[in-house]
Formats: structure tokens, sequence, C-alpha cells
């Protein structure tokens, strides 16, 4: 082993510095607005803050006892949830059908799903397609047209594909249909593929929010919990001063409101993020040892 | 038929996605008639009447709307693009040189928060650091003399650009610079230590050995991505785009989704469409053929 130079050294200290520096630039706008949330406003002066300002949890509570954000959270958790369910069995289902070579027009399906991950029919007609199905203004928006992922699809399949045929086999042999092997042997041996992919789906629901402004604008009590931050972010301050005196809350100004739902929306990806991020990373290293 | 019989369950497994990829991909296609006719809402696709490329002429007639949209696409995707790639490329370069192994760890982690936030969440982040008078950088700046008033980061279109910029150098570091510490760690530790013999020390090795073999995964990324780059999602510019900052700001969704949605002239706003997703299968292709010579991959 070398001893350090003189040189390297300086670079070390230099290197750990400017990590140091990106490290504060990725999280520090995220726990500003988390010390902003729990600050006390009457304390909180203009500017950046390295703590919080006295503790103060009020807008938690209003916002906690609120039935707009009530509502809004729970329609985050059902599409969240019953999309992810939903996308899983329709997506793993045909996964399984079509990688079975000797299934027939196996070639079309393939080439049928895969296509539309190059085109799209474009914003527009994807808009009057919904509306002409009388999907807008329902919740079935949040969940039908994202049943099928196809990239998904091909990672289910080439999971499936490395399952061993004897097992299979075997059951087909003691008089198991398709459709039991499928249930009980395809879904138990994919579970890792199917809790990393159920895992994004699961994110990506929960951050969906330009579904709801396209097709349940008028539908407030679709909400989730994005779009109503949205809505709040985008409201002039002035409504949101009037409705503050209408509900009485001379302690909560709208920018600890604001910063309190920005938390409350983050909190579930937060809480999964170590296992979304462990998933992530190795599913992104298989993908590029296989390049 | 006997067959079909006999994998009668399979078709089953298969069929729904079958059919909701029918409905929900190809139908929409046959709405692309609408851009040729005077299509009107309530009415089948092709109900309306014949109209050709009127719609298509008038997107270039207005000339000023077509070079604004085509001009700040490009320039703010393919910027992203680049300065994304170059901003993971050196940070991975650092990464490497940091010795303490749960120190990375901790890095990467950190690093690749905002990748999973919703543009929403980014833009309230944003917001509340960067507003005009309430922002939190503003009021810092403001307070300590460095500016006599908040920049107006978020409305003033000179800002569009370098603001789109940065926000998804940020958010994507993490993401590409997980590609290029793989790429990294696949490089064969044989050749660090013949390095180290010949008595490299670690500057060299970065130049010899770590930075020749990324420019492969460099050039590969570069590729792949430069296909999508009229593409540009409309959830970033729905949140960032606002009437003071358009001329700069609005792309090719977000004006789809304005003479569309919110003008409701359905015919124009699916031939801007046609136009874009024209032009973009065009540069995939041309980005195949160039990287068939360069790298002799192909992408599609």
């Amino acid at each position: 082993m070398r001893r350090a130079s003189p040189l390297e050294a300086t670079f070390d200290l230099f290197n750990s510095v400017l990590m140091l520096l990106i490290v504060i630039v990725m999280a520090y706008p995220f726990l500003f607005v988390l010390f902003y949330s729990v600050s006390d406003p009457s304390q909180v002066k203009p500017g950046l803050l390295l703590w919080p300002q006295g503790l103060n949890f009020s807008s938690y509570r209003v916002l906690l006892r609120n039935p707009v954000i009530l509502n809004a959270a729970f329609i985050s958790v059902a599409r969240s949830v019953i999309g992810t369910v939903a996308m899983l069995a329709v997506t793993a289902a045909a996964a399984y059908g079509i990688s079975k070579r000797n299934l027939i027009g196996v070639r079309f399906f393939r080439v049928f799903f895969t296509l539309t991950m190059y085109f799209s029919g474009g914003i527009i007609p994807t808009y009057l397609l919904i509306k002409t199905l009388g999907l807008t203004n329902s919740f079935a928006v949040y969940i039908v047209p994202n049943m099928v992922n196809v990239f998904n699809m091909i990672l289910i399949r080439t999971y499936i594909e490395g399952i061993p045929p004897s097992l299979e086999e075997s059951a087909i042999m003691v008089g198991a249909n398709e459709l039991q092997v499928f249930r009980y042997i395809i879904i138990p041996m994919s579970t890792p593929v199917l809790a990393a992919v159920g895992l994004f789906t699961f994110v990506n629901q929960w951050n969906a929010f330009i579904d709801v402004q396209l097709y349940n604008y008028m539908s407030p009590d679709l909400y989730p919990l994005q779009y109503v931050l949205y809505n709040f972010l985008m409201a002039q301050s002035q409504s949101v001063e009037q409705a503050k005196r209408s509900l009485n809350l001379s302690a909560i100004t709208p920018q600890s409101l604001k910063t309190a739902i920005t938390v409350i929306t983050i909190i579930p990806v937060f809480l999964i993020y170590p296992v979304l991020q462990k998933y992530f990373v190795s599913g992104l290293m298989i993908g590029s040892v296989k390049e | 038929m006997r067959r079909i019989i006999r994998q009668r369950y399979l078709l089953l497994l298969v069929l729904p996605a079958f059919l909701l990829t029918l409905v929900f991909s190809y139908v929409p296609l046959t709405g692309w008639y609408i851009a040729f006719s005077d299509y009107k809402i309530g009415f089948s696709f092709l109900s309306g009447s014949w109209k050709g490329l009127h719609h298509f002429s008038s997107f270039f007639r207005q000339a000023g709307d077509a070079l604004a949209i085509i001009r700040n696409t490009l320039a703010m995707n393919i910027l992203s693009l680049v300065g994304g790639l170059l901003a993971a490329f050196v940070f991975s370069l650092l990464m490497k040189e940091v010795r303490n192994d749960r120190a990375k760890k901790s890095i990467q982690i950190i690093t690749f928060f905002p990748y999973f936030m919703s543009w929403v969440i980014l833009y309230s982040v944003i917001y509340s650091l960067f507003s005009t008078s309430t922002g939190a950088v503003n009021a810092f700046l403001v307070e300590h003399g460095f500016i006599a008033e908040g920049l107006n980061i978020l409305g003033d279109k000179r800002y569009s650009w370098g603001l789109i910029v940065l926000v998804n150098i940020w958010n994507i570091l993490g993401y590409n610079s997980v590609i290029f510490l793989a790429s990294i760690s696949n490089i064969p530790e044989e050749l660090y230590e013949a390095a180290s013999i010949d008595g490299a020390g670690r500057l060299q090795k970065a130049i010899y050995i770590t930075i020749p073999y990324m420019m492969s995964t460099v050039l590969v990324l570069l590729i792949m991505n430069s296909g999508w780059i009229l593409n540009s999602g409309l959830d970033q510019y729905f949140v960032f785009t606002n009437p003071t900052n358009r001329p700069t700001m609005e792309v090719f969704d977000m004006y789809i989704y304005r003479y569309g949605i919110k003008l409701m002239n359905y015919s124009y706003a699916t031939a801007v469409g046609i136009i874009k997703t024209i032009v973009s299968l065009a540069i995939l292709f041309l980005v195949n053929r160039l990287s068939k010579r360069l790298t002799s991959r192909s992408i599609l």
C-alpha cells in the first residue's frame, strides 16, 4: 500500500467536501419543507432554516381533520392499492401466457404488446376515447387504462421463463389446468419480480396527477392528494387567506399549510423508499449487466 | 381448432390484456383521422368531413408558434439530457474515489430520492425555496444584501431554460449515476492492479481506465434517450408553465394540451401531435443509424 501523497490527501478532502455539498443540495430542499411545516409560523423569519423554529403541529392538526384532505388521502391510497393489484393481475396473467412458446399466435401477441412501447395515439385521441367510453369523472379512469404495462410484462415474462418447467409439467400431469398452475405455482414462484414491479406501480399511481387534470377535473370527490396539493399551490394567496380567516386559523400561514400537505404527500413514498431504492438499483444493475 | 380448445385457459389469461391494449393503445390511432377532418366532439372519430392537410399547414403558418415550440422543446430536452449525463458522469467518477463504503451507500440513497417524487411535490419544494417574495433562498439573498429584490425564477421567461435544466439534473442525478456506477463496477480489477504496478496514481487510472470504459455507456444512454427528445412528458411542464413564462417554457405537449383540451380545438391539436410523433420517429431512426455506425449496436 502506497502512502497517500499530499496531493492525494488534498484531493480526498476536496472530494469529501464536494460530496457533502451535493448531499446538501439533494436533501436540503426536502428538509426545509419539513422544518417549515413543523415550525411556529409566528417565529419563522423569512430565509433559510437550519432547524424548526419552535415546534407547532397546528397545520397538521387542521389538515388531518379536514374532510377534503381525508378524502384525498383515501383516494390516493385506493388508487395506488387497487391500481397495483389490478395491473399485476392482468399483466402477469398475459406475461405467463406469452411465455409459452407453443401458444397459438404467440409471436403475434408478443409483437402486438411490444409495439405499443414505440408509439401512442397521443394526448388528444386518448382523451377523446376516454370521454367516449364514459370513463371521465370516474374512479375507474385511474385503474382501467393502467392495467396493462408492457414494460412490466416483459420483465415478468423473462422471470417466468427462468422457472424450471418440471414443476409445471408435474402439476399438469396430476390434472391441474393452466389457471391453477398460474395461481398456485407461477404467482408464488414469481414474488420477487412481482414485488419489484408492484412497488414501482404503487409509486407511479401515488405520484400521478395529470390524469386527474385531464379526466376528473370536474369531480373534486375524486381528487387524490397530489392534485389537492397542486390546487393549493396554484391558488391565489388571497383565497387561501380568506379560507384561513373563515376557518379562524390565525396561527397558520398559507405557506405552513402548503409545506404540511407536501410532507403528508411525501410520507408514504418515504416510508417504502429504502426497499424501493434497493429493488430499483438491483433491477437497474441486472439490466445494465445484461446489455 | 383442437389446439384452441386445449389452450383455452392460456388464451383466457392473455385475453384481458389483449382487449385492454387493443382499446387503449390501438383504437386511439384511428383518432389520427380527426387531424384531417373537422371533428366535433360527441361524434365518432370518422364523422368529420375531409379537410386534407389544412390543420398541419396552419401550425406552420402561425410561424411564431411553431418556431417557439420547436425551439423550446429541443433546447430544454437536449440541454437536460446532456447536462444530466454530464453531471452524473463527473459525480460517478468522484463517487468511485470515496473510500468509505458506508458513506458511498448513504450518498447514493440520498441522491436517488428526488427521482421518486412527483412533479407536484418537486414544484412545491422548489416554490418554497424560490418563489419571489416568500421563497427562502430569495429571502436569504435579499436579507444579506446580495440582491435588491427576489428573483422571479418561476415566472420570468428569462429563467425558464436554466430552471428546467437544473431541476432535471437534480431529479435524474441519482438514476443516471446508478447506471454509471454499475458500468464502473464491471471494469476488470486486473486493469487497475496492472496500472498500480506500473506506478499509476488515481488520476491516471481515472483518465486511462475508468473514463474510456464509461464512454460506451455514455454513448448508449445518449442514443437511447435521444429518440424521445420531443416527448417531454406533460407532468413536468404542466407544473412549471404559467402565462408569464410561456413564450420560453411551452413545449409540444403543453401546446397540444392548451389547444386541444383547453381551447377544444381537437383536430388542430391532433395534427400537431402527429407532427411531433413523425419528427420523433425520424430522429429515432436517424440516431439508430448513427448508433449502428458508431457502436455497431441497434436500439430498435
